[in-house]
């Protein structure tokens, strides 16, 4: 109606402007890009002049302009300044877009906000628009290379959440009893004010802001969970006297395996068997010859030639569908929403991720005193796949070491049932290396419906100065797992005879309740805020699993039911749970100086349940320094803002494993005499700990330069982990976990944006960041040493060096001739010593006798690497022209290693396939490599041996993110349409890295086969009425 | 309006309170699902066998790589295995790599066993002031230590020099003083002393509370072994006189079903590892990974049984060695032919005609084809496929593991009398028990090298017998053979490379 008015309006008035000579009167309205709506009280100027109007309340202007006066300046606190050049026309409608880089903006810290400039610490905050950009599941994925100091190790496999690392690693990470990390180096994930493990249950359009508390003194107020950096998540929210948008979000891709390993062929698996000195892997290739015949370009290679990453590889689909209506009357702000993302996996199989979520947020300004609220995420998620919990799937391994020599489906096998695939066993190969029947016949569902829910109460005591709110939160889990082998042969030693199911039930139910109390006063200049509050956790989880076996119907899945089973195994069934209680006290002070001092305290004494020892005590306080506020600094236009920051802080870190601090028992069953009888054991070692505490540092700066089109903020930290909870390994090769050390994280971090126009059409921007990180152990309280990671494939954590450095031999080159051998005393000696005097033959390494005593011995062993990379960095382009726009983000890293632990399994069975580089460049006579050994020596102990063949360079550049976009907006036909923005989107594109394996990404850094990343390619949707 | 406010704000408040501070109990809550050994209930004594069992079941969980590293030295065996595990190849040929993983692993499985052992130990003390029959705590606790004694004994065969440990915590021993194998052997024939008089003088299937488990023979055997390995010859007499003397044990009849379910807990066994698929199709398994023996390719006579890997290969040396004495019970055994192995000993023109029953096909009808790795199976650790329970797949699962028996009593107090002992039977006696049961003609004055060649016919393929008693007799020439050279440096294996890091005690490898 009003939009009418106007339309008949403009005429008129356009009609007395044309009359009065060459003035004339120029209208139109100002909105907010965000929810479209009218924006008030925006400066409207005629540039070069003081002449200017304000929007009225509808955000409707109108200014009457002189002939030479042609461009219209629009300004509005919190948003970017637009000019409009209006010498050809009389209407200019304006959207203005907020001003991200602005300094008002205000941050959320936990329990409070505060604005940006005055923050003493080093907090990173990512928005929506850059998290929806990347397509992915899991909205930490989208942070990959735009925040300094974080590191985000992604992963392929649908449902699965990326390794998240603010920092580095201060706390040795460990697995469970299955090999599972138990992610004892994630950050703290506050959604709403929830603790949360991940967040893989929330789809990454619902969230408004993700920010990185990076140092102690910001993550300070989360006190013993906060060790490892704290992630705040704000879910989107509406505004008072907003009207309802509704917003449709989506995308639809297609995942395509990158970088696939290429494995070594038929003809280069032949030679290497044939030159590997063993009769029987020179036997199976006569069999494979024998059986599936030979090959007409070489007679002597069989014919087959199965690549099996491509048998086994698909291209598979993604898509993202999300609704919502976000608005608000005079008292109330809504948000309510619901998405559905399903992804397939790239492993041809059932391994898909589906997820439909479920959320409602409303705030209501009751009175003048009293507000209450009430937020609701409801997730229900469903994971397939052979591996529903880890990330490393068997067939993947499988594929890995599959003989090329063999296809897929062997009609000749009669005796396998239900489907004739080829077992390895049939042409001599110990087991039948068949990726397939671990992909058709373990079908596994992990089903998980999440809640997160919280409420408050918040009481304004005194007006504007004094309230208090009390917060209750939920987050709860419920999971089943259901795991069912399905009964298959392939031969005698691939056969599953009897089907099999696993249940697993478990429940997580986390509650919190704060209360917090939050005092702000202002005598002149000084402005002080003041929080106090309690906060009471109870965390439980329990769990019941058993497992049946031989089921009386498999081939039913409505039958995949413990009671269809015959038998229930005794022995498996498990009930576990704990109960974990937390008390906390915390307060802050932020004093603020006429915005040129400031000071920030906070304290949080932790009680918990977990530990031995109940309470921890963490303080922190952070100074900052606005010098551009300073009288001298007024003259020095170019340079609109800086800080100086200095911040320490102490942190606890509570994922560490709760202990027993005593011997456990544990209830073994045996056999005796045909009777299963249960006795009793006490673990030989266990785990004692005090807090494990970490104290930083933090010193940096924020710069604002060139009219705000240059930020800048810089941070060095100093990160100790003291007493930090490190497995100390007995005889037994069991492990206790003791606080044992201190490590070090020490780093750069620079973050530096340029944004400019360079016409009105025309805006671009540069994002470039990197961080440097130092990991080390200052003490390891006694000892000079601590081994981990396998036996075989030893990781050291030496006072001085890396956590769990790679550790073992160098080589230098590979004998190439009996001379060679016979002028290197070391293999002399060998070769005297050894009664056939062949201990080391011509393509065998040639180690570094480090202490040069002649031999290679245990003390030639030298540091080899540490899988952190020393440096990472990202680069943010875009740019946007009229409705276009464009982003590209790359990123990468460096000074990691990664333990080739695929080649390394031949220790274990040497008859899997290899790698093609390794199969090409093995040595095979004099001058053909002085890289890898030969095909006889893979299979020596002597070349076997830990050492920096196996470790790898990490290093690796990526085009991360490549999105273009058109924006839809205006009128068509004289009705105002949706606003709409089509996106196309390349994630991944490209990966550049030299090690030898799918990926460079590997959480630990020991890679035996993880879930290769795909590139995805999608074509995005975004419509807002 | 303002009472109200009041009234929210107070209530609030109080209600934050009170929460706050009537939580702090919570605190001191221990985790759930835990059993603490300090909680023990020590006073209820009908817990106290339970430490026992605990060590039992560590015991019988052996690892598959235990038995072959300590086994396959000897001219009896070779690694087979083809291609695959060169480094336990390169073992059975003398050539010993610290860093192989077997090793390592080999070392840690028998000092988690000692360790839990001596915790039994420890355990069922505690509960022994209280028992109503201190007797049983004392019979436990000397199970236990026989149980410890024998793994110690298989460690300091294999190695040599080693930690013993006096307790179960594991944390001191990185500061403790190295034993030599002599003192290792003493202090097990010492601990035998301690634990026989408080076990029951019965054969071990005659027990009734752990049926098939620790007699006071089991002790005596073990300390019999240890005396052999001192190469105290009286004291080897002394113990095996007393297990012949009780006539707890008799020879099995069926020497081939001695190693199948047949033979579970025979009259003949004096320890033995158990398991069972307690009679199921499925559900509950304890089980060896036999696997390891099994062959990789064949027909069973039972479809669908599954096979192995293909390691553990009796020596063509062995196998000639049978043939010449003209065995057949032991030989078919033992030995499981292919045609491919077959072949292989007619190359020997000595060897050209064989006996007529030599064939790939085993007594029970299960056919071993052709397979790349090996020429031959270990009979002794081969289940016949119509021996499995219908339904269960597993190579040789349901069968036992035995350690110990009583034919190598009789060998080892035949040989003791031969090297200077005294009492019991006579050595002919106690050859010619063994060799009738094996459906030989009985000998008369034997001598030490005939007692040596029945101990290899007899116990060839079980735990290493051959290769400790030639390496003890210094018959390093039997020890080379097939291109092998033996000499006194190889008798030990290194420490590996993982111990010699965490136990700097033991001074390394030379």
């Amino acid at each position: 109606m009003k939009r009418l008015l106007l339309m008949a309006f403009v005429p008129i008035l356009l009609s007395v402007t044309a009359w009065g000579q060459d003035e004339k009167i120029v209208s139109g309205k100002v909105t907010s890009a965000d929810d479209g709506m009218g924006l008030p009280g925006v400066n409207v100027v005629v540039q070069g002049t003081t002449k200017g109007s304000t929007t009225d309340t509808e955000g409707n202007y109108s200014i009457q302009l002189a002939p030479a006066e042609n461009t219209l300046v629009f300004t509005f606190v919190g948003y970017k300044t637009v000019t409009v050049d209006v010498s050809t026309r009389t209407t200019a409608d304006v959207v203005l877009e907020a001003d991200v880089t602005s300094l008002e903006e205000v941050v959320v810290v936990g329990y409070g906000t505060q604005r940006e400039k005055d923050l003493t610490s080093a907090i990173s905050t990512i928005k929506t628009e850059d998290i929806v950009k990347t397509p992915t599941g899991q909205a930490m994925q989208a942070l990959q290379g735009r925040v300094p100091g974080l590191q985000i190790v992604s992963s392929g496999q649908p449902g699965v959440s990326p390794t998240v690392r603010v920092r580095g690693v201060g706390s040795l990470p460990r697995k469970d009893a299955d090999g599972n990390p138990l992610n004892t180096e994630a950050p703290l994930y506050v959604v709403d004010g929830m603790f949360f493990d991940n967040i893989d249950f929330l789809n990454p359009a619902d969230i408004a802001t993700i920010s990185i508390l990076k140092d102690a003194s910001a993550a300070a107020i989360y006190g013993v969970r906060a060790a490892n950096g704290v992630v705040l998540i704000e879910t989107k929210t509406g505004k008072i006297n907003q009207k309802a948008q509704i917003t449709y979000d989506g995308y639809y891709g297609v995942q395509v395996a990158q970088n696939v390993v290429k494995m070594a062929n038929s003809e280069q698996f032949t030679n290497m068997a044939l030159e590997s000195g063993s009769p029987s892997d020179a036997a199976a290739i006569a069999n494979a010859m024998q059986r599936y015949g030979r090959s007409r370009v070489n007679p002597n290679v069989p014919d087959v030639n199965t690549d099996w990453y491509d048998e086994i590889l698909r291209n598979a689909p993604i898509q993202n569908h999300s609704l919502g209506v976000t608005g608000g009357g005079e008292s109330t702000t809504y948000s309510i929403g619901a998405s559905y993302f399903a992804q397939d996996g790239i492993l041809d199989t059932e391994n898909d991720f589906e997820r439909f979520t479920l959320r409602s947020r409303i705030d209501y300004q009751a009175n003048n005193w009293l507000k209450v609220g009430g937020n609701v995420n409801i997730s229900n998620a469903t994971k397939y796949g052979q591996d529903v919990v880890a990330q490393n799937g068997e067939a993947w391994k499988i594929a890995y070491f599959a003989p090329p020599v063999m296809p897929v489906i062997d009609e000749a096998n009669d005796d396998a049932w239900p489907t004739k695939y080829a077992s390895a066993q049939d042409i001599g190969y110990r087991d039948g290396k068949n990726p397939f029947p671990v992909m058709d016949f373990n079908r596994n569902k992990l089903r998980q419906k999440k809640l997160l829910a919280n409420f408050y109460v918040k009481v304004d005591l005194i007006p504007d100065k004094l309230s208090f709110q009390t917060t209750y939160n939920l987050g709860s889990t419920f999971q089943d797992e259901r795991n069912v082998d399905l009964p298959y042969f392939l031969s005698s030693n691939a056969q599953t005879a009897n089907s099999a199911i696993v249940k697993k039930s478990e429940t997580f139910f986390n509650q919190i309740w704060d209360n917090v109390l939050t005092f702000d006063q202002a005598f002149g200049n000084h402005f002080f805020t003041v929080m106090a509050g309690t906060s009471f956790r109870d965390e439980a989880w329990d769990m019941l699993e058993a497992r049946g076996e031989d089921l009386f119907t498999p081939g039913q899945e409505k039958s995949w039911y413990i009671d269809q089973a015959n038998e229930i195994k005794a022995d498996d069934v498990g009930d576990d749970a704990y109960r974990n209680y937390g008390i906390s006290y915390f307060g802050r002070i932020s004093y603020n100086y006429s915005d040129r001092y400031l000071l920030y305290a906070t304290m949080r004494a932790d009680g918990t349940s977990k530990y031995q020892e109940k309470w921890g005590y963490f303080p922190s306080v952070g100074v900052g320094w606005v010098i551009s506020e300073e009288n001298f600094m007024s003259d020095i236009g170019t340079i609109n803002f800086l800080k100086l920051r200095g911040s320490w802080g102490r942190l606890g870190n509570d994922k560490i494993e709760a202990t027993s601090g005593a011997n456990v028992l544990t209830l073994p069953t045996t056999a005796i005499d045909e009777t299963l009888v249960t006795g009793s054991l006490s673990e030989l070692t266990f785990g004692y700990l005090r807090w494990e505490l970490t104290e930083e540092w933090n010193v940096g700066l924020t710069a604002r330069v060139f009219n705000d089109r240059l930020s800048l903020d810089a941070d060095y930290f100093v990160r100790d982990s003291k007493d930090a909870a490190i497995p100390v390994r007995i005889l037994t090769g069991d492990t206790g976990i003791r606080s044992q050390g201190i490590i070090r994280n020490s780093g750069v971090e620079v973050a530096l944006n340029w944004n400019d126009n360079l016409s009105n059409d025309l805006t671009y921007t540069i994002g470039v960041n990197f961080a440097t990180l130092k990991n080390e152990a200052r003490d390891l309280y006694g000892l000079s040493y601590i081994d981990g990671g396998q036996a075989e494939f030893l990781q050291r954590t030496r006072v001085g060096d890396p956590l769990l450095a790679f550790y073992g031999y160098e080589t230098v080159g590979v004998y190439q001739n009996t001379a060679q051998i016979e002028a290197d005393p070391v293999a002399t000696a060998l070769n005297a010593a050894d009664p056939e005097g062949d201990a080391i033959v011509p393509g065998d390494f040639i180690f570094n006798d480090v202490d040069g005593d002649g031999a290679i011995t245990g003390d030639d062993r030298v540091i080899l690497g540490s899988y952190l990379p020393s440096f990472t960095y990202g680069v943010n382009l875009g740019a946007s022209f009229k409705n276009f726009d464009l982003s590209v983000n790359m990123m990468g890293q460096s000074g990691n290693k990664i333990l080739n632990r695929k080649r390394g399994e031949i220790i274990w069975t040497p008859d899997g396939n290899m790698d093609a580089d390794l199969a090409k460049n093995r040595w095979h006579g004099e001058g053909t490599s002085n890289k890898y050994p030969s095909s006889a020596g893979l299979r020596k102990g002597w070349n076997q041996r830990m050492s920096n063949y196996f470790v790898e360079d990490g290093d690796f550049f990526r085009i991360q993110n490549v999105t273009l976009a058109y924006n839809l907006q205006g009128e068509r036909l004289g009705e105002k349409i949706p606003d709409a923005r089509i996106s196309f989107t390349a994630e991944r594109p490209l990966t550049v890295f030299s090690y030898n394996g799918f990926n460079p990404e590997v959480p630990d850094g020991v890679d035996t086969q993880t879930y290769p990343i795909p590139a995805i390619y999608t074509v995005g949707l975004s419509v807002k009425f | 309006m303002k009472s109200m406010k009041n009234f929210i704000m107070i209530s609030v408040f109080c209600a934050a309170l009170f929460g706050a501070t009537s939580c702090h109990d919570l605190l001191d809550e221990d985790p759930e699902n835990n059993n603490y050994t300090g909680q023990t209930d020590y006073t209820n004594t009908s817990n106290m066998i339970r430490p026992l069992i605990g060590a039992y079941a560590e015991f019988q969980d052996r690892g598959w790589e235990d038995f072959p590293v300590i086994a396959v030295r000897g001219d009896d065996v070779n690694a087979g295995g083809l291609g695959d595990q060169q480094d336990f190849a390169e073992e059975d040929k003398f050539n010993y790599n610290k860093d192989y993983w077997m090793f390592n692993s080999v070392w840690q499985n028998l000092y988690r066993d000692i360790l839990y052992a001596t915790q039994a130990i420890e355990e069922v003390t505690k509960y022994r002031e209280f028992a109503d029959n201190q007797a049983v705590a004392d019979q436990y606790i000397a199970e236990a230590k026989v149980i410890r004694a024998y793994l110690l004994f298989n460690l300091s065969r294999v190695w040599g020099t080693v930690l013993i440990p006096e307790t179960s915590d594991p944390t001191v021993l990185p500061g403790a003083e190295p034993s030599t194998k002599e003192e290792v052997m003493q202090y097990i024939s010492d601990q035998m002393d301690e634990a026989a008089p408080a076990l029951p003088a019965i054969h071990p299937n005659q027990r009734t509370d752990i049926r098939g488990g620790v007699t006071r023979f089991t002790a005596l055997a073990v300390q019999a072994l240890a005396n052999l390995e001192l190469k105290d010859y009286q004291g080897v007499a002394d113990a095996t006189s007393q297990i012949i003397s009780s006539n707890a044990f008799t020879l099995e009849p069926d020497y081939y079903n001695l190693f199948k379910v047949p033979g579970k807990l025979s009259n003949e066994n004096i320890l033995e590892l158990q398991y069972s698929d307690f009679g199921t199709a499925s559900g509950n398994l304890e089980a060896y990974l036999f696997a390891f023996f099994g062959p990789e390719s064949w027909e069973p006579k039972v479809s669908g049984a599954g096979g192995g890997w293909g390691f553990y290969e009796p020596s063509l040396k062995y196998i000639k060695f049978m043939l010449d004495r003209g065995e057949t019970t032991r030989l078919e055994t033992s030995v499981i032919f292919t045609n491919r192995g077959i072949d292989e000993i007619k190359k020997d023109p000595n060897y050209a005609v064989l006996p007529a029953w030599v064939s790939n096909t085993t007594p029970s009808g299960d056919v071993f084809n052709n397979y790349n790795r090996a020429m031959f199976a270990s009979g002794k650790h081969y289940l016949p496929s119509d021996q499995l329970t219908p339904g269960r797949t597993d190579y040789g699962t349901n069968k036992n593991f035995i350690c110990i028996r009583y034919a190598e009593i009789l060998l080892m107090h035949a040989e003791a009398l031969l090297q200077g002992g005294s009492g019991g039977i006579s050595a002919d006696a106690a050859v010619n028990a063994v060799r009738t049961r094996a459906g030989l003609s009985t000998l008369s004055g034997v001598t030490l090298d005939q007692v040596m060649d029945e101990k290899y016919a007899e116990l060839a393929m079980e735990w290493g017998t051959r290769y400790y008693d030639m390496v003890r007799l210094g018959r390093y020439d039997e020890l080379s053979y097939d291109g092998r050279t033996f000499t006194e440096n190889k008798i030990f294996l290194p420490y590996p490379q993982a111990q010699v890091d965490l136990l700097p005690s033991l001074g390394g490898n030379p």
